[in-house]
């Protein structure tokens, strides 16, 4: 077992290389589970991981992340199937930490996709759910760039389907 | 799937996909997989905004198993149901189809003809279909499958717009509709979001309205609905709702709504407490049980139990010490806790009656208040009574265990619950005795084992000390033993009479004894009454024999103190007072009192074993146990020792040594022979034992070979046929001793050889005329000596005819012959026989032949008459020399018996050998003669 102040290294797609603690990076469970794999011996400030989809700014952001995360205890992927368990809110700290611009927010989201950090997954989707509840058709295509291919006929339809969810 | 859904952009499915290509511009969009993962956060009403967005997202949204994990939550999705709706639906479509053609051949087929075959269709689709019949059946059965959806379709707008006017109104106008909302829903594959979606509209006001509600009294719910039953129920609706919640503040929501909830029900359970109190079993606490019951399955079932008077019933403050006796340690009484169970089983099912008019689920009511009065009055009665008895004595206690689970069996199996409580009430009883019993089986069966075999080491050692004690007046004991004899013959005729009986009872046990003689069942004071004493088999009749009438004055027959309790004990009994005379070197007695007590144990261990399972099968191992140590402690603490000890007797027998022989046994082999005929008796009790308390109730099988009882019943046998068997070989030896001692003292030399001296004297002189006709008379016998041999063996062979094994008795009586021939054969050579003797010896040897062909035995008789046949060259007159060499080398005569050598030597013994045998060597070479 490797010591807790081992450290690796990570490879932005814009070529930066950043040092980061194993254990923090071992949050993402593909760089965990590539480490695993390859053991930490070849890996060097000039020999890094290449993160090739997230660039420095992101990535940064990521490992913050991480680092504050890092004595989490490691989620058991069997949970996942309760939809229940997923609703815990959001704690303070992620809150703030996902004030970010939302094209930030969906890069976050979409390296800690790729990287598989389920829990800052979770957050960043919590975090989008938050942002559109309430929000019209029209402000939810906005916000996800979503061109609309209905016609209107088409549209009130579905909203007469769907009545019965309406708030009231 | 998601195609048939949206069947308006169906044939713009390409362009919507490069709709969607193109919308990919510079800003960051997101996956696929991560917008449904959104979604999953979202409240149900903005997803319904969020399918409004576009059609990709529509189709998210929409997505069957979304919805139908939601249903799946609140416990209204059935797997089986959709998978049949949808086999039906592909089934009812291909009928229509099949129809359809027909219609196409006869063109002239109504509209109105296709609508009675599938109503449900509108008759624009149904043209429609017919339209399409020349497609394949899979492509039209895509093509149903899309009309049928879109008819549900429909069919939910009418619903939920049916819900929504409703709301409008305000629930009074319709309350079941929301009441039963979940009883109403469907599991149809592709229509789950409908589905849910009446539920939501029904349940979704009251829910967002209860969460967002301040005080308890502000819900419309409890507005909408004014009695307690339907707030009941639709707080049980919410409840279930809420489990399909979980969006984000679910958890909060939730919990509002159960403090809500628990609100609620405390109040209700106010008003059901006051009814109890009260007593009102039809009113209130009628009602205000089927509110709990309506608002979470129990709630008032706890609190019924828990203030349920009978708990407190001075009735049934029995004292459990009441059932022991104070006079004596080991009595126990059952009648108060009879008188206590009877009482508790009134009360009970007198209670089951008003839980079916209080409960809408009397049956579990029930059992939850009997749990309660198992623990806190069962158990509370019980297991100071056992304490209590254990510390007294085990014998009470033993009794007190066993008695008293089959009371309580017999409660719990008694108990009539209310109907419809669908729970078995002989396998409840048995869980719920099991668990009254529990704590108690283990040490119970240990100690019922151990009672037993302490007891039983008890009998068999006291009878020991009584024998050890007796032992110093052994040898004067038998001696008079001797004198006895002929009065130990006399019993002994119906003793084997009686050991024969239970052989030829056990195929039928109880049947053959319905005749029993006036006589014996008049000798036996043995109260017919107390058979049942017991409680043992009392249907047997009392058993008697023919052969019972044998007087039996002069013999006092003290009976054992327990009266027999079946037929088995009884005879047992008999033999015992019969025996009382051989103080035998194992008893009868003890054996029967050992198997008594093993009886009585094993009825008490056997009720367990109606339990079953794990604690029936341990109570089933005990008893096999008992059965174990029974045989154990009978067959080599008691049997075996008799028997070696008789062995041993028989060992150091010499006949030389005992001074009178004039009586016609061997006195150890006849004791020997009666110890067999007793251990013979034994093992037939032990097996008729076996048969009724092991195989019948099945604790041992009978099959399997490698039970434990049946394997020790098998060595308790072997062991006693092989202490027989060697008892016998030594008693061969004795008799052979004695037969040899008999020849030796007896034979006179003159038996076979009388002088020819004075038989010529005799007709020279004249003069013992007197004497003369005697001998004459006494040469047309066999000589005493041979009398009494003959008697001697044949009165020792007899005595065990019927008492043991068959084939052991062949192997016997093939030995006793064997050993009598050779005896003959050796006393022969030791002989001097002449002409006139050999009459004798001829008569003698006829005398044995007629003996043994008694015994049956083909290969004995062969031995015998080769000597009836070697007897015969003692005849031949010396004169005729010839002949008698041609006899001596005729090996045929013989039968192979004697050889030609043997005869020679037997020839020798001739009292005038030497001067015939020149004679003879010559016949017998005479080739070699005629060569000189």
């Amino acid at each position: 077992m490797a010591a807790t102040d081992a450290k690796v290294w990570l490879q932005s797609s814009d070529n930066v290389s950043i040092e980061v603690d194993r254990a923090v990076a071992e949050r993402s469970m593909l760089i965990k589970n590539l480490l695993d794999d390859l053991g930490s011996d070849t890996i060097s400030q000039s020999n890094a991981i290449p993160i090739q989809n997230v660039n420095e700014a992101v990535l940064r952001k990521v490992i913050e992340w991480c680092d504050h995360h890092r004595n989490d205890p490691q989620q058991n992927p069997d949970d996942e199937s309760d939809a229940r368990k997923k609703t815990t809110e959001i704690e303070e700290w992620d809150q703030k930490f996902m004030q970010v611009d939302q094209e930030m927010l969906f890069e976050i989201i979409l390296a800690a996709n790729y990287l598989d950090i389920k829990p800052l997954l979770d957050v960043g989707c919590k975090t989008v759910a938050n942002m559109i509840k309430g929000k019209s058709p029209e402000e939810i295509r906005k916000t996800f760039n979503i061109t609309n291919d209905f016609t209107p006929e088409e549209e009130e339809q579905i909203r007469r389907e769907n009545e019965w969810a309406e708030d009231r | 799937m998601y195609k048939s859904k949206q069947n308006a952009g169906r044939g713009a499915g390409i362009l919507s996909a490069l709709q969607a290509t193109s919308m990919v511009d510079s800003r960051a969009s997101l996956p696929a997989e991560i917008l449904v993962a959104i979604l999953d956060y979202l409240p149900v009403a903005d997803q319904m905004r969020f399918a409004r967005a576009s059609r990709r997202m529509q189709e998210m949204v929409y997505d069957d198993t979304r919805w139908v994990s939601r249903l799946r939550a609140m416990g209204c999705w059935d797997e089986l149901e959709a998978r049949k709706r949808f086999e039906d639906a592909i089934k009812r479509r291909r009928e229509a189809a099949q129809q359809a053609k027909e219609q196409i051949k006869t063109p002239t087929g109504s509209t109105a003809n296709e609508q009675a075959v599938n109503p449900t269709s509108p008759a624009s689709t149904t043209l429609f279909d017919a339209a399409a019949e020349g497609h394949t059946r899979k492509a039209s059965a895509d093509e149903d499958n899309r009309r049928r959806r879109m008819s549900e379709l429909r069919d939910g707008f009418e619903a939920t717009n049916i819900g929504n006017t409703v709301v409008k109104d305000g629930p009074a106008s319709n309350p079941d509709a929301y009441l039963d909302v979940f009883k109403h829903s469907r599991s149809i594959r592709g229509g789950a979001r409908q589905e849910f979606g009446k539920i939501y509209g029904a349940l979704a006001p009251f829910y967002f309205d209860l969460v967002r509600a301040t005080s308890h009294a502000d819900p419309i719910l409890f507005k909408a609905f004014r009695d307690p039953e339907r707030q009941g129920r639709m707080l049980a609706n919410l409840t279930r709702f809420a489990r399909s919640d979980w969006a984000a503040g679910c958890l909060e929501r939730e919990e509002k709504l159960q403090s809500m909830v628990g609100i609620f029900e405390s109040a209700v359970l106010r008003e059901f407490e006051q009814g109890y109190e009260f007593w009102d079993v039809d009113g209130r606490m009628k009602r205000y049980a089927h509110v709990l019951h309506e608002l979470n399955g129990q709630g008032g079932v706890d609190l019924f139990i828990q203030k349920h008077p009978i708990f407190d019933d001075a009735e049934l403050q029995f004292n459990p010490v009441a059932c022991l006796s104070r006079a004596i340690p080991d009595e126990i009484t059952l009648e108060p806790s009879r008188l206590f169970f009877e009482m508790l089983l009134a009360k009970v099912n007198d209670q089951a009656s008003v839980m079916a008019r209080i409960f809408p689920q009397p049956g579990k009511v029930f059992w939850g208040l009997l749990e309660r009065i198992k623990d806190d009055i069962i158990m509370e009665y019980t297991t100071p009574l056992f304490d209590e008895a254990h510390d007294r004595s085990i014998a009470a206690y033993l009794k007190a265990v066993s008695g008293v689970f089959e009371q309580t069996l017999l409660f719990f199996q008694s108990l009539t619950p209310p109907p419809g409580s669908g729970e078995d009430v002989k396998a409840k009883a048995k869980e719920l005795t099991l668990r009254v019993f529990e704590p108690h089986l283990d040490l119970y069966l240990q100690e019922e084992l151990d009672f037993f075999t302490k007891h039983a080491e008890m009998e068999v050692s006291l009878w020991e000390k009584k024998l050890s004690e007796q032992d110093s007046t052994l040898e004067s004991f038998y001696m008079s033993n001797i004198n006895r004899s002929a009065d130990k013959k006399d019993f002994l005729s119906s003793f084997k009479k009686v050991v024969m009986m239970p052989v030829t009872a056990l195929p039928s046990i109880g049947s053959p004894f319905a005749t029993a003689s006036t006589a014996s069942t008049a000798k036996q004071p043995v109260p017919n009454g107390a058979t049942g004493a017991a409680g043992l088999t009392t249907q047997l009749s009392r058993p008697g024999t023919p052969s019972l009438s044998i007087p039996m004055e002069g013999r006092k027959s003290p009976l054992p103190d327990q009266a027999p309790t079946d037929e088995l004990a009884a005879k047992a009994a008999l033999m015992a007072s019969k025996l009382e005379g051989i103080k035998s070197l194992f008893s009868i007695e003890v054996a029967l009192n050992l198997v008594h007590t093993a009886k009585v144990s094993l009825g008490r261990t056997s009720v367990f074993m109606t339990l079953g399972g794990q604690v029936g099968e341990e109570a089933r191992e005990q008893c096999a146990n008992m059965f174990v140590v029974l045989l154990r402690i009978l067959g080599q603490r008691h049997v075996k020792p008799g028997f070696d000890r008789a062995v041993d007797h028989l060992s150091h027998y010499n006949p030389r040594e005992v001074s009178d022989h004039n009586q016609q046994g061997v006195a150890p082999l006849v004791t020997f022979i009666e110890l067999v005929n007793v251990g013979d008796l034994i093992s037939q009790m032990v097996d008729v034992f076996y048969e009724q308390q092991l195989a019948a109730p099945k604790i041992a099988d009978k099959d399997d070979f490698l039970d434990p009882s049946g394997l020790a019943k098998k060595k308790f046998e072997q062991m006693l046929d092989e202490s027989v068997a060697a008892g016998l070989n030594k008693g061969i030896d004795v008799l052979m001793d004695e037969v040899e001692y008999l020849h030796g003292t007896m034979q006179l030399p003159t038996d076979y050889n009388p002088a020819p001296s004075t038989a010529a004297a005799a007709t020279l002189s004249g003069g013992d005329a007197a004497e003369k006709p005697a001998r004459d008379e006494s040469d047309m016998g066999p000589t005493p000596t041979a009398k009494r041999i003959v008697e001697l063996v044949s009165s020792h062979t007899k005595m065990l005819t019927g008492t043991t094994d068959k084939s052991m008795l062949d192997v016997f009586n093939g030995e006793v012959g064997l050993r009598l021939f050779t005896a003959i054969c050796k006393h022969l050579k030791r002989q001097r026989i002449s002409t006139d003797g050999a009459i004798k010896l001829i008569a003698d040897m006829n005398l044995y032949f007629d003996y043994v062909r008694t015994l049956r035995n083909q290969d004995l008789l062969a031995y015998f008459r080769a000597l009836r046949e070697l007897s015969q060259i003692y005849l031949i007159d010396p004169e005729h020399a010839k002949d008698m060499a041609s006899v001596i080398a005729d090996g045929d005569r013989f039968a192979g018996i004697f050889r030609a050598e043997e005869v020679y030597e037997y020839a020798q013994r001739r009292a005038d050998w030497y001067h015939v045998r020149k004679k003879v060597e010559r016949a017998m070479y005479g080739l070699e003669c005629s060569v000189m």
